[in-house]
């Protein structure tokens, strides 16, 4: 078994990559002096996944949400459900699914091992039958239709219906009240048994454990994997978005708008590219940017904005977006001065004050043991490394910066998403 | 034993702090504690907002930011928020430790004074505040108070506490109303000012490894000149419901909303409070919970269905998002569920997972800065400071008829539905 030590001078922590002959990789990231532990399992599969091939066999299409659903249904095995069981040792349980991959987690300050045990086990012991699976209809119906009230959610996805022409990302993660209704335990079965391979998978576990400790527990967990082969398809996605506007009414009383710039993507951005375009869109938008102060100042956003780097297999884009009583002119206005900086360049100062910030972001980050072990089981999935990451911000130069912003932000490319009340 | 050191530095100010060295943060906070009360919650929450936005050394909005930023990207969040029937008045300030700045400069220092000129050196045009920076910041405000209906759970639940504590100081909300904070002129913030400067608790918190003593030196000095006159604050308790309000408001959503509100008899300082908040918990509080196995998990109602028991106020709060014909269905089902446990219906294993997460979620708040600061904060606030393990033993030695003495005295209040059209 090969591990390894990844090590940070400048973050003063170190944690240990682990090939595990049952095929997972483990990262254990122990913090000395903690109380507790965060435990995440994770599997590269997400709600694009829709279209898949195994070991070169058939294509095969499964229905919208169903990574979604599948995450709900594996709590349950046949002698009850994982909550129960966790209900003894006091952790703290939770899933998610996002579009790119499905994880299982927990946090806990006592009996870590036992907990441990039980998210190994139930991950790896899918129980689905006619009944459990109809009985999850009404449920996930329920959280389907809390999104479809929620107005950041519906000006997201509008955007990218209107960015995206074939790609899978527009589509709801929990999929549609229609598409759940053709779910069933035989296709939960088939996309388990593809992408819930331990190849497939990462595991990371930080906080108040050591990795012999987590080792043990795994030795005798995990069950072996074959390596296998799988293959994602995904429909060829032209470089132009669809449409540059869409607007929905919506009971809200302030309008949200998402502006969206669709990138060119290929593979996930590795360490250095990530340092470089967190650094530039801090530049271009943090509340200490001149865009930001010329957009308060005319009263066109408010401390709702946010701005983020949206990437996953297939699809890449950068996405302004929050409140504002004037979305057009506000978006009009974050294109025009990406348009202007594009010509007349960064400046060097602000340069210096964003990178100090995303630096001092990510070392914040690390105290937590939640925010550790997630990122670093996305960085797994995306072939980049946490310490890496780190190094390439503190030594990213004014340059590396102005070269990113002239490989992105394409203002000809780019759809502004508006909900607001119909009837203003 | 805890391990807050505690100084009294003036009349109703205190300075408190938690040396820790595991964490790559450290956290200043200044919390002032007022009464609620119509007439000035909304200049006391513009006031906090505007006091966050510069000072005299940054007297822009930018310049501040830029100061923050250059500090490895310091932050500076402001808050009026409401506990029982008091205002809280928040301004914090988080920065990287002193150990992993990139040229050796002491963060902690700087973000101390730093809090100390936002609260006593406002950028003020004689006896007012700036009218541009209080007409931005007012924007901001609405803006807020409007975005509350965005989020209809938030909304539903907003409404059903309106109408529940309509007659109460409760009822009145964080920010008082959106016509008093478009009155407010900068000659009103400036009153507001000062008189929270006089009259308001403060509790003064530092989270982080470095020595805080020039923090408390800066704040006592601060405090010296100033004559204070603090105020105390006790919440209204109405033991019991006497009749069901029922209240219906129609709306274009695709899922209805049903938030219920439950008098609970028992607040603090009533040690009592703590049996009544482990009670909720049993009854929607975990994935274990009544509500969640039966009427999400056997039912197939609802995704989420959570009671939570406010023991500063002794209300409890049931809310759920369900399909507008299952309105009923639904609440009958809670109904039960709180039924089974008046009669006595709760089994070991219900008690013990309850008292676990609790027990779990209250020794991890202990791994994060924020964490710490808020259990203390909330100790204070609640008139004992207690650490982590008495907190657990005070859960531990609940008992099952503890619980169901909570439950027999819950009285339904109000019924707040938000139903599709």
């Amino acid at each position: 078994m090969n591990i390894s030590e990844i090590k940070s001078e400048r973050a003063g922590d170190s944690y240990y990559k682990i090939d595990h002959p049952s095929g997972l990789t483990v990262y254990v990231y122990p913090k000395e002096g903690y109380n507790s532990a965060y435990a995440i399992i994770g599997t590269k599969y997400g709600s694009v996944n829709t279209c898949f091939s195994l070991d070169g066999g058939e294509k095969i299409t499964v229905p919208d949400g169903i990574a979604h659903y599948l995450e709900h249904k594996l709590f349950e095995s046949e002698d009850g459900d994982a909550f129960a069981r966790y209900a003894k040792t006091g952790a703290s349980a939770n899933a998610y699914t996002s579009f790119e991959k499905t994880c299982y987690l927990f946090s806990c300050t006592d009996k870590f091992d036992e907990s441990f045990e039980i998210l190994l086990d139930f991950v790896q012991s899918p129980y689905f039958t006619a009944e459990t699976v109809a009985k999850e209809q009404g449920i996930i119906g329920q959280e389907i239709k809390m999104y479809d009230d929620s107005p950041d959610w519906r000006v997201m996805f509008n955007m990218l219906e209107k960015m995206y022409h074939h790609h899978p990302v527009k589509i709801d993660i929990a999929g549609t009240v229609e598409s759940i209704a053709e779910i069933t335990a035989e296709k939960l079965y088939q996309c388990y048994n593809t992408f819930y391979n331990l190849n497939n998978m990462a595991l990371c576990v930080a906080g108040n454990v050591t990795v012999e400790q987590v080792l043990k527990t795994c030795d005798r967990m995990l069950k072996p994997c074959e390596k296998h082969t799988i293959e994602n398809f995904f429909e060829d996605e032209p470089y132009e978005i669809v449409e540059p506007y869409v607007e929905q009414n919506f009971p809200v009383s302030v309008p949200l708008f998402n502006l969206g710039f669709k990138e060119r993507a290929q593979k996930p951005l590795n360490e250095t590219k990530l340092a470089h375009t967190d650094i530039l869109l801090e530049l271009l938008a943090s509340s200490t940017s001149e865009l930001y102060q010329k957009l308060m100042d005319d009263e066109l956003i408010n401390t709702s904005f946010t701005f983020e780097l949206f990437e996953g297999p297939g699809y890449c884009s950068v996405i302004f977006g929050g409140e504002s009583r004037a979305p057009k002119q506000a978006a009009e206005q974050i294109k025009q001065y990406i348009a202007e900086v594009k010509k007349n360049g960064l400046d060097k100062a602000e340069f210096e004050s964003a990178r100090k910030s995303v630096y001092g972001d990510v070392i914040s980050s690390l105290n937590s043991v939640g925010s550790i072990a997630n990122t670093v089981t996305s960085y797994h999935f995306n072939g980049n490394e946490l310490f890496t990451y780190i190094d390439a911000v503190a030594n990213a130069t004014f340059e590396d910066v102005q070269n990113r912003l002239s490989e992105m932000l394409d203002v000809n490319n780019c759809t502004l998403s508006v909900v607001k009340n119909g009837e203003e | 034993m805890s391990n807050l050191k505690r100084t009294k530095l003036a009349e109703g100010v205190h300075f408190n702090s938690v040396s820790d060295n595991r964490f790559k943060t450290m956290l200043i906070e200044a919390n002032f504690v007022m009464p609620l009360s119509a007439e000035t919650a909304s200049a006391n929450a513009l006031l906090v907002y505007v006091l966050s936005r510069s000072c005299r050394e940054y007297p822009t909005y930018r310049a501040l930011c830029k100061k923050l930023s250059s500090l490895y990207g310091a932050e500076l969040s402001a808050a009026s928020g409401k506990s029982g029937d008091r205002q809280l008045l928040t301004l914090t300030l988080t920065g990287i430790d002193d150990r992993y700045a990139l040229d050796g400069e002491s963060i902690a220092e700087q973000l101390s004074s730093l809090l100390c000129s936002v609260i006593f050196e406002p950028n003020l045009n004689g006896s007012a505040f700036l009218q541009a920076e209080t007409d931005q910041e007012r924007r901001q405000l609405l803006d807020d108070i409007d975005s509350e209906f965005n989020d209809k759970r938030v909304y539903a639940i907003g409404q059903m506490i309106k109408n529940m504590c309509s007659d109460e100081v409760f009822g009145i909300k964080r920010y008082g109303t959106a016509e008093q904070v478009k009155s407010l002129t900068p000659e009103d913030l400036y009153a507001a000012w000062q008189n929270v400067l006089r009259t308001a608790q403060l509790e003064i918190m530092y989270v982080g490894d470095s020595e805080p003593d020039k923090a408390l030196s800066v704040f006592a000095e601060a405090f010296s000149g100033i004559e204070r006159e603090p105020h105390k604050v006790e919440t209204e308790v109405i033991a019991k419901a006497e009749n069901v309000k029922r209240i219906t408001d129609e709306m274009d959503v695709s899922q209805s909303k049903l938030v219920m509100g439950f008098r609970g008899e028992r607040a603090l300082p009533d040690k009592k409070a703590y049996a009544s908040q482990l009670m909720a918990a049993v009854l929607g509080g975990t994935a274990t919970s009544k509500l969640f196995c039966n009427v999400r998990e056997k039912q197939s109602l609802c995704y989420y269905c959570a009671a939570r028991y406010d023991k500063t106020k002794g209300i409890m709060i049931i809310d759920s998002g369900v399909e507008g014909e299952n309105i009923e269905k639904l609440e009958r089902g809670i109904m039960k569920e709180i039924g089974d446990l008046k009669n006595g219906e709760i089994t070991d294993f219900e008690l013990e997972a309850t008292k676990l997460a609790v027990i779990n979620s209250y020794y991890s708040s202990n791994d994060t800065v924020r964490g710490i600061d808020t259990w203390y904060m909330n100790r204070i606030f609640e008139g004992e400071i207690k650490s982590i393990e008495e907190m657990a033993e005070r859960v531990n030695a609940v008992t099952k008829e503890e619980i169901i003495e909570a439950a027999k005295l819950l009285t339904l209040d109000t019924v707040y539905v938000l139903k599709n059209k």
